[in-house]
Formats: C-alpha cells, sequence, structure tokens
C-alpha cells in the first residue's frame, strides 16, 4: 500500500491528476472500468466534486473515486509513514465565506446541520477589532480527547492526524467534553448521509459513513493525503484562506500558492490558538494583519439573527 | 442454634412485614411498577430513535443522566462510609440502622451506574471497554472502581445478614416455601458456633476497613472524569474530595430519610428512636458545614482569580434569568437551612432533622446539575448556535421518565428486600446493647403491626424489549445531457526527455466547466504536406487524454524550427467538434550539482536541437526549478538561462526524505518555444528527516504508562485479596456448620 501510494504521487506529480487519478485506480484494480469504459461505472455516485489539479485548474472527478483507497484496520491507526500534516490560516484573507464548509459537507457527505468547521467572530479585546476565525479540528500533539477515550476509539497518529473510529465507538462522549476547542461534533440521531457505495468497507481515513451514537469531527482527510490531493476545504476557499502540507517536508500549499512552512509562520508570526492550554496543535493562524476584508463583509450570507448573535457574542454595540 | 427468647420474640414483631406486603403495599408496587413500565417505554424510544430524543446536543453532551449517576453514587457512600465508620468505631446505637445503609449502598450502586449506561451513544457496544479498554481514560478507572465497589458492598451487606439468614432458616416464614430454601442456601450453614462467630466477626471488620477506602476511590475517580478535562468549573484540584463530601452529605440525608419512612411504615418507633435521628442529624450538620466550606472556597478561588471562562461559569451561577435561585437552593439553602434547623437544640426535632435531610438530598441533585449544565454551556470558544436546544440544555420527558424509573427502581428494590429479610437486623452480635435493645422492643406496639397482615400474591416480572433499527439509503441521479459545445485544449509535455501530448476536453455546462469522459481524442503532427495521425486517446473522468510521443519522429519541420501538434475530437451527439494545436521546439535538459565548500548549486544545461540535430544553446528563457511535495510543486528558484546554461544556489534549509534525497525539477513552463518540458534529478542534499520518535505508554497511545498500571493492579489486587478471602472463610463458616451439624445429630443419636 505504501509505496503503491508514493508511486501514485509521483505519478500524479508528473502527469496532473488524471494519470494520477488513473494510476491510483490502476492500483486499486477496482474500478478500472471507469477508464477503458466510456459510459459511467455502476460504482460512481455520479455526483461530482471538485478538485484543484497540480496545474492550477480546477477538474471535477466523481466523489466515489475521492474515497479510492483508504487504508483500513491497522493501518489506518498507524498514519502515512514520514508525514507530519499541518495547517496554517491566514485570518488576514477569511470573510466567512463558508466555502470550505460546503466543500468539507460535500466531501463527507454530511448533512447541512453537521458541521465540522465552525466559524467564530473573536474580539480579543474591546479596543480591537473583530475577525473572522475558522476553525477545523486542530490535531492537536498532545490531544485531551484521546487521552480521555477509554476504548482507544480516537487516537493519534505518526502523520499527527487524531481520527475517529466509528466502529470502535461506545459514544460516552468523554472526548467532547475534554476537547476544549468545541471541534467535536455528535450523531444524535441516525446520520442523514448517503450510504456507503456497495463492496466498500468503512475507513476511519474517510469517516464516511458517520454513524449514529458516535462522535465525529474533522479529520485532516487523510485518504486524500495518500492521492497526494488537497482536501476540500483547502481547494473550495474563494481567498486562499487555508495552507495545507506536510512539516516533514516544510511544504504547505493552498492550491495556487506553495510556500515553505517555516518561512510563512515565521514571517507572519503564526501563532496556535490557546497555546498554553499544552494541547500543541497542529493548525497554525496567521494574524489578523493587513486584511482582505472588512469584517462586517463576513455578515453578508448570514440572517440577521446571526448577526445579532455573532455581534454579541464579539461585544460590537454598533 | 439456639437464641433467646428475646430474640424469637423480636423476630415475632418482623415476621408480619416478611410474610405480607399490605394493602398499600400492593398500591405502591402497582405505581413503582407503572412508572418503571413508562420508563421502559421512554427506554426503548431512547434506543430505538438514539440520542436525539433526549435535550442533550453538541455542547451539553452531558445531562441529567450524569447528574443521576453521580447522585445515586454520592449516596451509596451511606452505606459504605458512615455504616463502616460506625462500625468499627463501635458505635452503640449503629445496629438497627446498619442494614438500611448497607441496602442504600447496594442498591445505589446497582441504580447509578445505569445511567451511565443511558448517557452513552452505542450501549451494544460497551463490551469494547473490556477488549479495548485504556488505563489512561478516567472512565476506565470508573468501571474497576465501580464494579469492585458494588462486589464489596454485596459482599459487606451479605455477612451483616448472616446471622439473620441463619435465624431465618430456623424459623421459616409463613409464606412461599422458595424463600426458605433461599434462606437457607443463604445463611452458609451459619449455627453461631464459636469458631464461626469468631470468623464472621473478623470478617466483618475486614470488609468495613477495605470499603472505606474503597468508596472514596470511587467517588474521586468520578470527580476525576470531570476534574481532568480542561472545563472551567471542572478542571479543580479540590474535585476529588470535593465530590466525597458531598457524597457522605447526601448519604446521610438519605439513610435519614429511609429511616424516617420504614420508621412510619413498619412502625419501628421503638427500635429507631429519636436518638439516631438526633445523632445522624449532628453528622449531617457537621457535614453540612464541610460541604458549605468546600463550596466557598472552591467559588471564592474562581471569583478571585477571575479567569474568563470562570467568570463566565460563576456569571451563569449568580445570574437570576439562568441559574441562580438553583445555585441558591444549592449551596445556600441546601447548606444553611439544615445546619440552622439541627444546630438549634429548640429547632431540633424527628420532624424538622428528616426535613433538613430532604433539603440537603435534592440539594445535592441540584448541585450535580449545577455542575454538569452550566459548565458545558461555557466552552472555551464562544457558543453561538441559532438552534436554542444546542446552546441551552432542557432535559427532555425521555430523561425525566428514565430518571423516575431509576427512582422507582430504587424503591422497590428496596421494599421488596425488607420484604425479604428485617430491614432492622434481628440478631444482635452484641450482647451489651442487646439488653436495651429488647428492652425498647417491649415497647412495641404488637397489635398494630399485626393488622398489616395480609394474604397476597407475589408481584410479578417486566421485560424490557431491545430494538435497533438499521438505516440504509442510497440515491443514484441520472441526468439526460444536452448538446453542448466542447472546448479541447492541446498541451505538449517534455518530462526528462519523454515528449507527451496531452489534450483536455471540457464543456460548459450551467456556467461550470465540466470534463468530459470517455471521449475519443485523436493527435496528429504536421507532415510535409497533410496532418499525420499519431494515435488515439480516450479521455478519463478528468477529461484528459494523453499521448506518448515515439522517441523520433520522421516528419520535417516548419520555419520556425517546430513541430506542429494538434488533436481532435470529431463531436457527439451531445457535443460538438473541437480542435486544439500546439508549435514546440525540441530541447534537450540536463541537471548536475556541484558542490564548492559550503555553497551547493545546482546547474542547468538546455539546448534546443537544431535543424540539422545539432544542439543549440537556448538564451533568454526562464526556468523554473521545484521540488515536488505531497499536493504541489515547490518553487525553489527561477533563472534565465545565458548561453545554455543556469545556475540556483540549493537552499539547505530544505528536508528530504529519511536519507535526504530531494528530488529537484527544472521546467519550462507553457514557453512559447519549448511547451513544457521539465527535467527531473535527484540529490542528497535535503535534511534526512529526523528519525520518528514513538513515545510508548503515554497518555495518548494505547498502552497505558507503567505506573498507572502498576498502580491500578496494587489496588485492585490488594482489595480483591480481601474480597476473595472474604469469599472463601464464607466457605469455611459453611463447613464448620456441617460438621457441627453432624456432631449435633451424632450427639443426639448416641444419646
Amino acid at each position: 500500500m505504501e509505496k503503491n501510494s508514493n508511486s501514485t504521487r509521483r505519478n500524479f506529480l508528473k502527469l496532473g491528476l488524471a494519470a494520477g487519478a488513473t494510476a491510483l485506480i490502476g492500483g486499486g484494480g477496482k474500478v478500472l472500468s471507469a477508464v477503458s469504459n466510456p459510459e459511467p461505472a455502476s460504482k460512481e455516485t455520479g455526483e461530482k466534486v471538485k478538485l484543484l489539479s497540480p496545474d492550477g485548474t480546477l477538474v471535477e472527478v466523481d466523489k466515489g473515486h475521492c474515497h479510492a483507497c483508504p487504508a483500513t484496520g491497522k493501518e489506518a491507526r498507524q498514519g502515512i509513514p514520514n508525514k507530519k500534516m499541518v495547517m496554517v490560516v491566514d485570518l488576514a484573507r477569511c470573510r466567512n465565506a463558508r466555502k470550505c464548509l460546503e466543500g468539507c459537507q460535500s466531501m463527507h457527505h454530511l448533512p447541512p446541520r453537521i458541521e465540522w468547521i465552525k466559524f467564530f467572530l473573536l474580539r480579543d479585546s474591546k479596543d480591537t477589532s473583530p475577525y473572522w476565525f475558522p476553525k477545523p479540528c486542530f490535531q492537536c500533539n498532545n490531544p485531551p480527547c484521546v487521552k480521555v477515550c477509554p476504548v482507544g476509539a480516537t487516537f493519534k497518529r505518526t502523520d499527527g492526524i487524531v481520527l475517529i473510529d466509528n466502529d470502535r465507538c461506545i459514544g460516552c462522549k468523554f472526548c467532547m467534553a475534554a476537547c476544549p476547542y468545541s471541534s467535536r461534533v455528535f450523531n444524535w440521531g441516525e446520520p442523514e448521509q448517503a450510504a456507503l457505495p456497495e463492496g466498500k468497507k468503512y475507513s476511519p481515513e474517510t469517516s464516511w459513513p458517520q454513524k449514529v451514537g458516535t462522535v465525529g469531527k474533522c479529520d485532516f482527510c487523510p485518504d486524500m493525503v495518500r492521492q497526494g490531493i488537497l482536501p476540500n476545504c483547502v481547494t473550495a476557499c474563494p481567498n486562499g484562506v487555508y495552507f495545507y502540507g506536510d512539516k516533514n517536508e516544510d511544504t504547505v500549499t493552498n492550491g495556487t500558492e506553495t510556500v515553505r512552512f517555516s518561512e510563512l509562520v515565521q514571517q507572519k508570526a503564526a501563532y496556535r490558538y490557546m497555546e498554553e492550554l499544552g494541547t500543541e496543535p497542529g493548525v497554525y493562524y496567521l494574524p489578523p494583519v493587513n486584511r482582505l476584508f472588512d469584517y462586517k463583509v463576513g455578515f453578508q450570507d448570514l440572517t440577521p439573527e446571526e448577526v445579532e448573535l455573532y455581534k454579541q457574542e464579539a461585544n460590537i454595540s454598533e | 442454634m439456639e437464641y433467646n427468647n428475646k430474640t424469637l420474640k423480636n423476630y415475632e414483631d418482623f415476621k408480619p412485614q416478611l410474610e405480607s406486603i399490605g394493602k398499600y403495599g400492593y398500591f405502591f408496587i402497582t405505581i413503582m411498577v407503572a412508572i418503571i413500565a413508562w420508563g421502559t417505554y421512554a427506554l426503548y424510544i431512547q434506543l430505538s430513535q438514539g440520542q436525539v430524543v433526549t435535550g442533550m446536543r453538541d455542547y451539553v453532551i452531558w445531562g441529567i443522566y450524569d447528574a443521576n449517576f453521580i447522585f445515586f453514587i454520592g449516596i451509596s457512600y451511606a452505606g459504605a462510609l458512615i455504616s463502616g465508620i460506625l462500625h468499627l468505631m463501635r458505635v452503640e446505637w449503629r445496629h438497627p440502622i446498619l442494614r438500611m445503609a448497607e441496602t442504600i449502598t447496594v442498591v445505589s450502586t446497582m441504580i447509578g451506574p445505569s445511567y451511565i449506561f443511558l448517557s452513552m451513544g452505542r450501549l451494544e457496544r460497551v463490551w469494547h471497554i473490556l477488549i479495548y479498554g485504556r488505563i489512561q481514560s478516567p472512565i476506565v478507572w470508573d468501571v474497576f472502581a465501580i464494579s469492585t465497589y458494588l462486589i464489596g458492598s454485596f459482599i459487606f451487606l451479605y455477612l451483616a445478614c448472616v446471622r439473620d439468614l441463619a435465624f431465618m432458616r430456623d424459623h421459616p416464614v409463613g409464606v412461599g416455601r422458595w424463600r426458605n430454601s433461599i434462606y437457607k442456601f443463604m445463611s452458609a450453614g451459619y449455627r453461631d458456633t464459636p469458631k464461626q462467630r469468631e470468623l464472621l466477626n473478623q470478617l466483618i471488620d475486614l470488609i468495613s476497613i477495605v470499603i472505606i477506602p474503597l468508596a472514596i476511590l470511587v467517588h474521586s475517580v468520578l470527580a476525576w472524569i470531570f476534574g481532568m478535562t480542561l472545563r472551567p468549573g471542572w478542571h479543580s484540584t479540590i474535585f476529588a474530595p470535593y465530590f466525597v463530601l458531598a457524597a457522605i452529605y447526601s448519604g446521610t440525608g438519605v439513610l435519614i430519610l429511609v429511616m424516617f419512612v420504614f420508621r412510619k411504615i413498619y412502625r419501628l418507633e421503638a427500635v429507631i428512636t429519636k436518638n439516631h435521628f438526633t445523632y445522624l442529624g449532628l453528622l449531617l450538620m457537621i457535614l453540612g458545614a464541610l460541604y458549605g466550606y468546600f463550596t466557598f472556597s472552591e467559588y471564592l478561588t474562581n471569583w478571585y482569580g477571575s479567569v474568563k471562562w470562570d467568570m463566565e461559569v460563576l456569571h451563569r451561577l449568580f445570574d437570576s434569568s439562568t441559574y441562580w435561585w438553583w445555585f441558591f437552593f444549592s449551596a445556600f439553602l441546601g447548606v444553611l437551612l439544615p445546619i440552622i434547623l439541627i444546630a438549634l437544640p429548640r429547632l431540633r426535632s424527628i420532624n424538622t432533622i428528616v426535613f433538613a435531610a430532604l433539603i440537603a438530598v435534592t440539594a445535592l441533585w441540584v448541585k450535580r446539575y449545577l455542575i454538569i449544565i452550566p459548565t458545558l454551556e461555557t466552552p472555551l470558544l464562544p457558543l453561538h448556535d441559532m438552534r436554542p436546544e444546542f446552546a441551552n440544555y432542557a432535559p427532555s420527558w425521555v430523561e425525566w421518565s428514565l430518571t423516575a424509573m431509576g427512582i422507582a427502581i430504587w424503591m422497590l428494590l428496596f421494599f421488596l428486600f425488607s420484604k425479604f429479610l428485617p430491614i432492622v437486623p434481628v440478631v444482635r452480635v452484641n450482647s451489651a446493647d442487646e439488653r436495651d435493645y429488647f428492652k425498647l422492643r417491649k415497647l412495641a406496639k404488637d397489635r398494630i403491626l399485626r393488622r398489616m397482615i395480609r394474604k397476597n400474591r407475589h408481584a410479578k416480572k417486566i421485560v424490557a424489549s431491545v430494538l435497533v433499527l438499521l438505516f440504509l439509503s442510497s440515491a443514484v441521479v441520472c441526468r439526460a445531457e444536452d448538446p453542448l459545445r466542447s472546448r479541447l485544449k492541446l498541451e505538449f509535455l517534455n518530462s526528462a526527455g519523454t515528449r507527451m501530448l496531452n489534450a483536455k476536453l471540457t464543456s460548459k455546462k450551467d456556467d461550470q466547466t465540466v470534463p468530459l469522459q470517455g471521449m475519443q481524442v485523436s493527435f496528429f503532427v504536421q507532415g510535409a504536406k497533410d496532418k499525420v495521425l499519431l494515435g488515439k486517446g480516450t479521455t478519463n473522468d478528468a477529461g484528459k487524454a494523453t499521448f506518448t510521443l515515439p522517441g523520433k519522429l520522421d516528419v520535417p519541420r516548419n520555419t520556425e524550427g517546430k513541430y506542429s501538434y494538434s488533436a481532435t475530437y470529431e463531436g457527439s451527439k451531445e457535443y460538438q467538434s473541437s480542435e486544439s494545436s500546439a508549435d514546440v521546439r525540441d530541447v534537450f535538459m540536463n541537471l548536475t550539482f556541484s558542490q564548492t565548500d559550503s555553497a551547493k548549486i545546482i546547474n542547468l544545461v538546455a539546448v534546443e536541437i537544431g535543424q540539422k540535430g545539432d544542439s543549440v544553446p537556448i538564451d533568454g528563457s526562464m526556468v523554473i526549478f521545484y521540488v515536488p511535495r505531497t499536493f504541489s510543486l515547490l518553487k525553489i528558484g527561477e533563472q534565465t538561462i545565458k548561453g545554455g546554461h543556469a545556475d540556483l544556489d540549493f537552499p539547505v534549509t530544505l528536508p528530504g526524505d529519511s536519507v535526504g534525497n530531494l528530488p529537484i525539477i527544472a521546467k519550462f513552463e507553457d514557453n512559447e518555444n519549448y511547451g513544457t518540458a521539465e527535467v527531473t534529478a535527484t540529490i542528497a542534499w535535503g535534511k534526512p528527516l529526523p528519525p520518528l520518535v514513538v513515545i510508548k505508554r503515554g497518555l495518548g497511545d494505547t498502552n497505558a504508562p507503567l505506573w498507572m498500571v502498576y498502580t491500578l493492579i496494587v489496588l485492585l489486587s490488594l482489595v480483591w485479596f480481601h474480597f476473595t478471602y472474604a469469599i472463601i472463610t464464607i466457605f469455611r463458616i459453611r463447613h464448620l456448620g456441617k460438621i457441627a451439624l453432624l456432631e449435633e445429630q451424632s450427639h443426639t443419636a448416641s444419646n
């Protein structure tokens, strides 16, 4: 599996997404017909999803292919070798467009009310200006959620990703109590979600399908990383807020810009949210300086009630 | 085994309550069974639909189930701590209330944990704790602690019942043969021989000692479930002793209430005297004062420190629009009222003590609610959910029903137990206080007791059924395509000498560019006269078709020295035809690396292939250097080629793979002359990845830190050693009983 995904990656980089997907499908061996057969294969979901190819153009591929070959079982608990996934969120670019959330929900087949990315209007003090704060799971390096799990259903991997095994989770919600960042959500009822296509096995790497009575959260899309494809939240953002990449490669990208991780976080004085809690998050924030948008732009797609609530939280009086 | 007349007479008074349930008893059972039936329906609803039927949501993830859990484990302290301590201190007045206290422990420890199960999303996976259990999790500590505690309190209760069970065996009740056989079986052949008596007394003392630290540990672990999180109002070092104290406080309160109820319904005025209420009342008062002191200390520290989140929780507690009245009841009335009522001798009476206990017990339930809910409503990041049920918690009818069900089962079990064994021990251990006891017994109103005799049938059993629903749905969307325009884009790619033609076929649909899949694209090169067909390709799901050019093309080049490639798409019923072309010159690129002192330089040689096949150095074109990364190419520099050469300083801080290998790509991008041409070479100049440091046995790992494992093993084996010893000794007592019986029989025979 490892060699396979590596060669997949190189092909992908050389030939672009098309060839990458071909190699991958060849590796999987199951959906080969999708390429050679002009008719759409029956295993396709029919739903298309937008992805960014390395040449900078958006392409649409079938959703089914995005979950082509995630690791299952013990391998899914190990992590992708030699990787350490990190994210840098540039607060100066965020205008609360919420396209990342739409992309995430589409990718993970989530109903609209299950939100793995949350948006806050933060204001550090009354003298400072409010700013939008999109928040995925922080994938902490000292994760409080993993510590307290009684059955090891949530676990930290060597590639820095914290995942949930929905087949093992007993639904005690202790991890939700332990997470100081409200990153975890619970499937209170039966999730309204597309079922897994026939013949596919559940993998914690895809977080699909969600199961009633278990916990869910942003998973940093490890199945996409295996294929060298950027997660949907990164590519869906119209402003390039999210930079995602491998810390071991010292590189992060938002799809259009690929930069050195160390240079980005050092030059722009990145910080980790509530570092003082000792959780060592894997998500870095660039301070909201020289902003592209006024924070009020973020109100335009919200209902008046939502705007009121945000203003209340951020102590905005006018 | 001989019993004195007083014991027999004493038993006569209890016989009626053991032999009949009574009119009111049946009425009570009917009501309890009705509540339990209703609760079973609520349980069915929750199990079939998920916790969506509760008031719990993403922020307030724990609700009254967890409050009930702490509450029931709290009141179980009555038996464990109070009776344990009273027994060890040889407090003379303890005897009539010991069994009630121990029964409270057993029944509460049975009911309490079931609320944790209700609070779980996947009840049917509870066995995962056994096979995947992680010792680092306080929930697993709780599983160990509570199961051990439950066993311990069963043993404790049982040991204290052995004498009465033996008595009941010797004096069968009038109804139910099966009950007499249970008495016989459970009395463990106890015949009060000196050896048996000695062993039993030893055991009771031993288990009393073991049960006290065990009980303290149980509630500490419970407090740590909250204390180990980083939440305001929970993350407190005094939480464990605070919980322990609150537990004894509520346990004493419940014991007073139980005493009061049984004193009334079984007319035990002579056995349970005002003194019992006064002593326990004074204990309640002291515990109330201590509990108040802890409460004050906790909130004062939070208020004085005035950390943002602590203040938010405090604000919720002190704001009349949220929890002020509840907080006022639990932290002010629930402490001050019992103290005042009991401390002032003028106010102190059985009724006021019972009232004080009632206040204390309800206040402590509210306190558990206030520990859980306001903290969960105060996340560290702001909470702005438009759904009111997500922002604020209100228990649903299901939660209330199951709470009522728990209380009903608790009361029913207690009541049924009081029908099985006298709720006050009949056979006394200590002969000194036996005398006082029987003096009191004479005062009991036998006449009233006898009225309670009724011939009745036994209560029926209720079975709960569990249903799991599986939900599967799939949707396939099929759409009819309309005839549309297609667009083809041809790109030339020279990758390390391999030349490829990439054609991308797309169409516009609803203002969106969509790739066309499964279409045939033909690739051509311009020959001397006509276009020469090179080959055909089928587009994949990204709309791309690829053709790899042969090593040498036998066609002339145009005046600019370029090959002229083109691609066509014939079109179909749905899409119009389209074509695209690309004119490129062949290039040859080579990457080498040179190192002088500390300077590491990447050297690129780039030449055009001239008309006669000769090499012409490239001049003035821009070449970009990349390093391939997981998702994209990382640009490390760009240079203008001069005289066929371009040099770039290697960025020395760049990490490579585990041995430092790093592929370097030099690339012309969409160059007007060369299209896209690239060359890759690998050099071990990258910083090698540091070896992965895997911390085993950390808090977040599968295996627990060794000290935790050792602590758990030592604690558990200490406790279980004593439990095992107790069980073995019970069998020894049984064996001794058999010998005594045989001796007695042979004695009678020889006579």
